[in-house]
């Protein structure tokens, strides 16, 4: 590597590498990755064999005059999922369903939808295109009304027919960025290769099809902003702590971006830190990376990487780094209501460091935004605050 | 037509009204049962070949008849049948001397003479009389034969567990469609039988004067009642095209206002635009007074057609738009006078002075007719936007899955989807498909009626229990007495009808079973107000204030502990506005149940009233 940018001293890693044996020795008790990889491919055959059998369902009750039945797992209540510490949020065998019928005015047209999907879905399984869920939204946008309408609906028949998105040949373009010692291989054969470029590339939207997937990176770091990613890139961050890689996923990551991060997880366990707003919010989206979310629960082995840390910012920093107050916003009503509902959720319970600075951020009342860093110093956050937390192991 | 229909329709009016006052400390909303049995028996008369002396016999099967002899009643009935040169007989079998009441019956006979074809016109007049008894009174039987020259002509009128609504001013209607318009053709994509009737605001009508000095004292009440008719799926895009316009006049108690008879249209019913503005809807409205007694729908006391006012001009008088029913009510504010004579009389000067009455409130009236109207036509735009969407669904369903078929390479699956619906091609497939969604939701459309279902559920299931019973045992007892009292008026003439009440009663085991039944169902309710009934269903009122006080405390959802002060706040609030709310609950129930406390006041003071007087 001719041009490969100088990192810090071999010293500054120790922290990291004890961190990462750690994690693979843990891993290696655990038994091999769990399940990985068994039900992430439903082969085309059997998405195709499991539409026909919905459509076969549908016709032989229309056959003896009852009104067909979609049955949904329900996906938006806690009751349905269990946690599992090495897997984070999944859904339990026998949740509780919802049912789409098709002869009540208020649901009839869901269910009408969801058949339009699937057939939809159907054509493109069978002719072996992808399409993305904004051509499905623009094939009869009239109907649709708006994209959240076809987003749930390829949840729900992702989740219906326990098949991951991408085997029902639907892609999204991708919202996050990466950036660092990465390169890889598209599935059309285009190379891409992160390192040394100031700009990030976009997560690539096919991730089950990356081959040759390269890299050196000491540590993964989540940027939950596009700002402070951007940010970073500009301080050279990247070079300064080579080799290593970043992800962003724009807020609330996208299905590509977690399923990046979970590919390079299982390609590489390297330590993953994530750096997050010292907000509920922030908290939110870093345990959507770690665990999961609610909604996609059905997939969660797929796309959690519950090795994940939490580098920064904490609550308990702002303390000690006597962040100036007035750089500080008090938690509104909201805030506080998310903040309530995280802690009440599983998996605060074996978090215990998590959950003291949760409860520092309850007491104070206040919460910070990365970008409070800067009024310490403009390139505090790059230079001081994250070489130190990584070279001290820093992180819970 | 002539007397004998107002005759029989007089003394049937008679009955119910005795029934209805009899049954008046029951429950208000106890719906009115009875059977009646109605025989007409015609022979050639000796003196005219073109004359049949008929013998009309009315039975009814139900104990005390106390006063049913009135004076006033014999008097008035006897003046109408003296302009038919016809006498009047009637016969009291009181058997409450004996320890079974089940025997006792009243009875009435009366004989003209009269050409076989009044004797047909009449026979129609008063089935269609009946009909409109029994589309609010569903539990009232009758039977009704009639019998020319030993050819007989049986019909029992009844309700057939058919659907009610109950009104809020206690009476039931039926709401089973057929009973009002004929099933046009091509309607095989009815989605509902039923009519949604809309009660309006009823409205106090003002006694004018003069008609007060005729003696009709109290207050009268108003309601109109607005329901469309043929949810016709075809017409859809002529939603609110109305074609014709019935109305059905009912009086205090239920009962045609006007009698068979009396088909002298008033102004108010030559005139149709006294109930609505009709130039509001831009439709042009005509009287059509073709009444066609054939058949057995319900037929008003005055029909209209309906144009647009525009289609005048392009003529296309479309025969499948929808009807308006309009059923009006006028009934005494609070009940009816204390001495049911009185009201029997009311009857009848209501019916002549009603032109004067409805034209004096004609601006009251107006109003609440439109509202009822509106809000029909309203619902009907609901029902007609739910199944557009629906059918629009359907269409996207039936398309997605024809793609999905007709592109699967698996040919079992083909097979296999093919078989279930017996197509031969995916064409046939395609429509078989569209007919299946289309059946399912004819099957069981929730629509708008599902509040309605709601809320005649429970008296439906008494209803049937009741008819269940009565059908099983009373049938046999009632052709039983009537056959036992043909005979023996055919042997000995009117005299033995005496014979006939003194006979001692033999019922059948049968019989008394069916009494018992029928004393046990009323048995509750049968002692008043504050019976047990009513007590428990207060009771419950008071358990569902309750709940909603102690629901109040939780209907905010919020993530914060329940001793937050945030928390607290909430819950004082919302305890608050459940506190002030209630008294206004129980004020509403007192309005709406006509509670007794003050009803019963006014009926005292009012019979006090009439004893000063």
């Amino acid at each position: 590597m001719a041009f490969a940018p100088a990192g810090p001293a071999a010293s500054f890693f120790e922290a990291l590498d004890r961190h990462r044996a750690a994690l693979r020795a843990a891993l290696r008790r655990g038994g091999e990755a769990p399940a990985r990889g068994v039900t992430s491919r439903a082969s085309s055959s059997e998405v195709l064999a499991s539409i026909e059998n919905i459509i076969q369902g549908i016709v032989a009750s229309l056959a003896s005059s009852e009104a067909p039945v979609f049955m949904m797992d329900n996906r938006s209540s806690w009751e349905n999922i269990k946690f599992e510490d090495s897997v984070g949020l999944q859904m339990v065998s026998h949740c509780t369903t919802r049912k789409i019928k098709s002869d009540s005015p208020k649901s009839v047209q869901n269910f009408a939808l969801i058949l339009k999907v699937l057939s939809m879905i159907y054509r493109l399984v069978q002719s072996n295109t992808y399409a993305t869920k904004r051509d499905i939204y623009y094939t009869n946008s009239q109907l649709f009304g708006t994209q959240t309408v076809v987003d749930n609906l390829i949840n729900d028949i992702s989740c219906m027919l326990k098949v991951p998105r991408r085997s029902l040949h639907i892609l999204s373009t991708s919202k996050g960025l990466v950036a660092g010692n990465l390169s890889f291989t598209e599935e059309d054969g285009t190379r891409v290769s992160c390192t040394g470029c100031s700009t990030a590339v976009a997560v690539p939207s096919n991730i089950q099809g990356l081959r040759n997937v390269i890299t050196d990176a000491k540590f993964l770091l989540i940027v939950e902003k596009d700002a402070t990613f951007q940010r970073l890139l500009d301080d050279q961050f990247c070079s300064k702590m080579s080799p290593c890689i970043m992800v962003t996923g724009k807020g609330v990551p996208d299905l590509n971006t977690r399923l990046l991060v979970k590919k390079l997880w299982d390609l590489f366990h390297l330590p993953l830190f994530t750096l997050v707003d010292a907000d509920p919010h922030g908290i939110e989206i870093m345990c959507i990376y770690k665990y999961g979310s609610l909604s996609m629960a059905f997939e969660a082995h797929n796309l959690t990487v519950p090795a994940m840390r939490w580098l920064g910012l904490l609550p308990s920093d702002i303390q000690r780094l006597n962040v100036p107050q007035n750089t500080l916003i008090p938690l509104t009503k909201r805030d506080q209501m998310k903040l309530d509902s995280i802690l009440k959720r599983p998996y605060v319970t074996c978090q215990p460091f998590w959950r003291k600075e949760m409860e520092i951020m309850a007491a104070s009342k206040m919460k910070a935004e990365i970008q409070a860093l800067t009024f310490l110093s403009p390139d505090y956050l790059s230079r001081v605050y994250l070489p130190n937390k990584l070279k001290f192991g820093g992180w819970i | 037509m002539e007397g004998t229909a107002v005759a029989i329709s007089e003394i049937l009016r008679y009955l119910i009204i005795h029934w209805k006052c009899e049954t008046a400390g029951v429950s208000k909303k106890a719906l009115l049962e009875g059977q009646l049995v109605i025989s007409t028996e015609a022979f050639t008369s000796k003196h005219h070949a073109n004359v049949l002396h008929c013998v009309t016999t009315i039975t009814s099967g139900r104990s005390n008849y106390d006063g049913l002899g009135n004076k006033k009643f014999v008097k008035e009935v006897q003046s109408i049948l003296s302009r038919l040169s016809a006498k009047l007989t009637w016969s009291y079998k009181d058997a409450s001397g004996s320890p079974d009441t089940s025997g006792s019956s009243f009875q009435m006979m009366f004989e003209v003479d009269e050409k076989p074809r009044t004797l047909r016109t009449d026979g129609l007049a008063v089935k269609n009389f009946l009909r409109r008894i029994i589309v609010v009174h569903p539990k009232i039987t009758f039977h009704f034969s009639v019998k020319v020259n030993g050819a007989l002509a049986k019909e029992t009128i009844r309700a057939e567990n058919e659907p009610i609504f109950n009104l809020p001013n206690g009476i039931a209607l039926i709401i089973n469609e057929p009973r009002y318009v004929r099933p046009t053709f091509g309607a095989t994509e009815f989605l509902c039988s039923r009519i949604h009737p809309v009660p309006g605001q009823p409205v106090t009508l003002s006694i004018p004067d003069d008609v007060a000095g005729m003696g009709l004292l109290g207050e009268l009440i108003l309601m109109p009642v607005a329901a469309l008719c043929s949810c016709l799926e075809a017409s859809s895009n002529q939603m609110d095209r109305i074609s014709s316009v019935s109305m059905f006049l009912y009086g205090p108690s239920g009962l045609p206002l006007l009698l068979p008879g009396q088909r002298q249209p008033t102004t108010v019913f030559t005139d149709p635009s006294c109930f609505i503005d009709w130039k509001k809807y831009d439709w042009c409205v005509t009287p059509h007074l073709d009444f066609n007694l054939d058949g057995d729908l319900v037929l008003p006391d005055m029909r209209c057609q309906a144009k647009s006012c525009e289609g005048r001009l392009s003529q296309d008088v479309a025969p499948q738009g929808q009807t308006l029913l309009l059923f009006i009510f006028v009934d005494f504010h609070s009940g009816f006078p204390a001495q049911q004579m009185e009201l029997w009389g009311a009857h009848t000067l209501l019916a002549s002075h009603l032109n004067a009455i409805l034209l004096e409130n004609q601006r009251g009236i107006r109003g609440s007719v439109q509202m009822a109207v509106d809000q029909a036509l309203e619902q009907q735009q609901h029902a007609a936007k739910a199944r557009q969407k629906l059918q629009a669904s359907h269409t996207v369903a039936v398309d997605s899955i024809l793609s999905v078929v007709s592109g699967s390479t698996s040919s079992s699956f083909r097979r296999g989807c093919l078989q279930a619906l017996q197509a031969a091609d995916t064409q046939e497939f395609g429509t078989k498909l569209h007919n299946a969604f289309k059946e399912i939701t004819q099957h069981r459309f929730p629509y708008h009626c599902s509040c309605e279902i709601r809320q005649q559920l429970p008296s439906e299931k008494t209803a049937r229990s009741h008819m269940e019973a009565r059908r099983s045992h009373s049938p046999e007892h009632l052709s039983e007495t009537t056959e036992r009292a043909n005979s023996k008026r055919r042997k000995g003439g009117v005299e033995e009808t005496r014979a006939y009440s003194s006979t001692p009663s033999a019922p059948g085991s049968s019989d008394r079973a069916a009494r018992e039944q029928q004393g046990r169902v009323r048995a509750p309710s049968s002692a008043g107000p504050g019976s047990g009934l009513e007590v428990a269903e207060e009771g419950g009122r008071g358990m569902g204030l309750a709940c909603s006080y102690v629901g109040s405390l939780y209907v905010w959802k919020s993530e914060l502990p329940r001793d937050h002060p945030a928390v607290i706040k909430r819950r004082f609030t919302s305890v608050l506005v459940v506190s002030s709310l209630s008294p206004l609950c129980v004020l509403l129930w007192r309005e709406l149940t006509g509670i007794q406390v003050r009803g019963a006041g006014q009926r005292q003071g009012r019979a006090a009233h009439r004893e000063q007087n």
